[in-house]
């Protein structure tokens, strides 16, 4: 959690950081209920805390990365350091589907309510408002899909050999030792938990 | 040259044709259009023109389909794409996605080919400047106008370097003022020697961009 926060701090990314890990709270608040009111949870406030830094200490690093790495750079660094583009293809497919799938969600809704559909006002309304928009959002998603594939062909996506890659991150000597260090202490920190639950 | 010689199609899995037979040839240089009412195969002929139709998405082609005397069948879909680029009528299907510059989305297709970087670079610039877009080459290809994607989206693929281009209704999402950037682009890559394959409703664009206007 300290070197999320303070590589967050190096990239000048810590209030976004700050922010992302905010959607924690509904969590910590049922924890600490769980934990300090209901017998079944019996930690107490301490029990609370300790599941929500391990929640913090599991979800900040992601949080961090995607916070201070462009999707583009993080797939060139996935393909110059082996991972076949077709690979690479699927995980930058998958960052992207959320950003596409709201854009999609917006346009069907425009188009529902260009049709009459009431999606606005008390929350039963909005919910009953959400079914009209299932089908074309999955239907719309899964035809574009063959689309994609095919456009991808049409830009010889599927040509033999290696991808000419245009942009690398820069990599220092003080990178590549901090990254190698961390991951030391992850295995001995790993190595002594197992160390301490076997005794 | 393209031509096709009797050229009929079938989608996998269907029982009637989608397309033809039909026998139309597009010469380097040449704009060629097509025209037709919904579902009387224009997106069809596009596909089996680019010869990503048998090749990428499988069914049954009859006929003859040649790229400079070479049959589309010979080729694979990346060969494919060298010889005759394939445009949608949605940009937004066309564009990756995930490059935060249009020119890193213009070089997607070169880079593909594995191609060194300088060839890469120059074949880029070239693409972005035929079509007079390079303005564009840092900005976020998900923050352009309709017109402006599908420019971009023609960059993408006049960078393969194809002699070819079948463009499948690329105004058809578009207004005037928008189709007109495209219809000017158009004529732009026929300028350079590209032959051009163009679907549309539109009658007055195919008026003003083709020598020939083929009726399916």
């Amino acid at each position: 959690m300290v070197v999320s926060a303070l590589a967050a701090l190096r990239a000048g990314r810590l209030r976004r950081v700050a922010l992302a890990a905010l959607a924690l709270a509904p969590v910590a608040l049922s924890s600490i209920v769980i934990n300090s009111l209901l017998p079944a949870g019996g930690g107490g406030l301490g029990g609370a805390l300790a599941a929500l830094l391990r929640l913090l200490g599991a979800t900040l690093p992601a949080t961090v990365l995607f916070a201070t790495t462009e999707v583009d750079d993080l797939l060139n660094e996935l393909e110059a350091r082996g991972l076949g583009r077709r690979s690479t293809l699927v995980v930058g497919t998958a960052l992207a589907a959320v950003p596409r799938t709201q854009a999609r969600a917006v346009e069907v809704i425009e188009a529902q309510r260009a049709r009459g559909l009431d999606t606005e006002g008390a929350w039963w309304r909005r919910l009953r408002g959400l079914l009209p928009l299932v089908a074309p959002l999955v239907i719309g998603s899964l035809a574009e899909v063959e689309d994609r594939a095919l456009a991808l062909e049409a830009r010889a996506f599927g040509a033999p050999g290696r991808r000419t890659l245009l942009r690398r991150l820069p990599d220092s000597r003080v990178q590549w030792a901090l990254r190698w260090a961390l991951a030391a202490v992850a295995v001995i920190g790993l190595a002594g938990r197992v160390a301490v639950a076997v005794r | 040259m393209i031509v096709l010689d009797e050229a009929a199609y079938r989608y996998p899995g269907a029982a009637a044709w989608a397309l033809g037979p039909i026998s139309l040839e597009v010469r380097p240089g040449e704009v060629v259009g097509v025209r037709g009412a919904n579902e009387s195969g224009k997106s069809t002929l596009c596909l089996v023109a680019s010869g990503l139709a048998p090749a990428a998405i499988g069914g049954e082609l009859r006929g003859r389909v040649l790229v400079d005397g070479r049959p589309t069948s010979d080729l694979r879909p990346h060969e494919l794409a060298r010889s005759c680029g394939l445009l949608f009528d949605n940009p937004a299907v066309q564009l990756t996605g995930l490059h935060r510059t249009v020119y890193d989305e213009v070089a997607f297709g070169p880079c593909n080919l594995g191609l060194p970087e300088a060839e890469v670079r120059e074949r880029t610039r070239t693409a972005l400047d035929v079509l007079a877009i390079g303005h564009l080459a840092d900005r976020h290809p998900q923050r352009l106008s309709g017109g402006e994607s599908q420019l971009v989206a023609l960059a993408g693929l006049l960078a393969l370097g194809p002699g070819y281009l079948a463009l499948d209704e690329p105004t058809s999402r578009l207004d005037a003022e928008r189709s007109d950037l495209v219809a000017r682009a158009i004529e732009r890559v026929a300028r350079i020697g590209v032959g051009v394959l163009v679907a549309e409703h539109d009658e007055a664009l195919l008026a003003r961009l083709c020598a020939r206007v083929v009726g399916l």
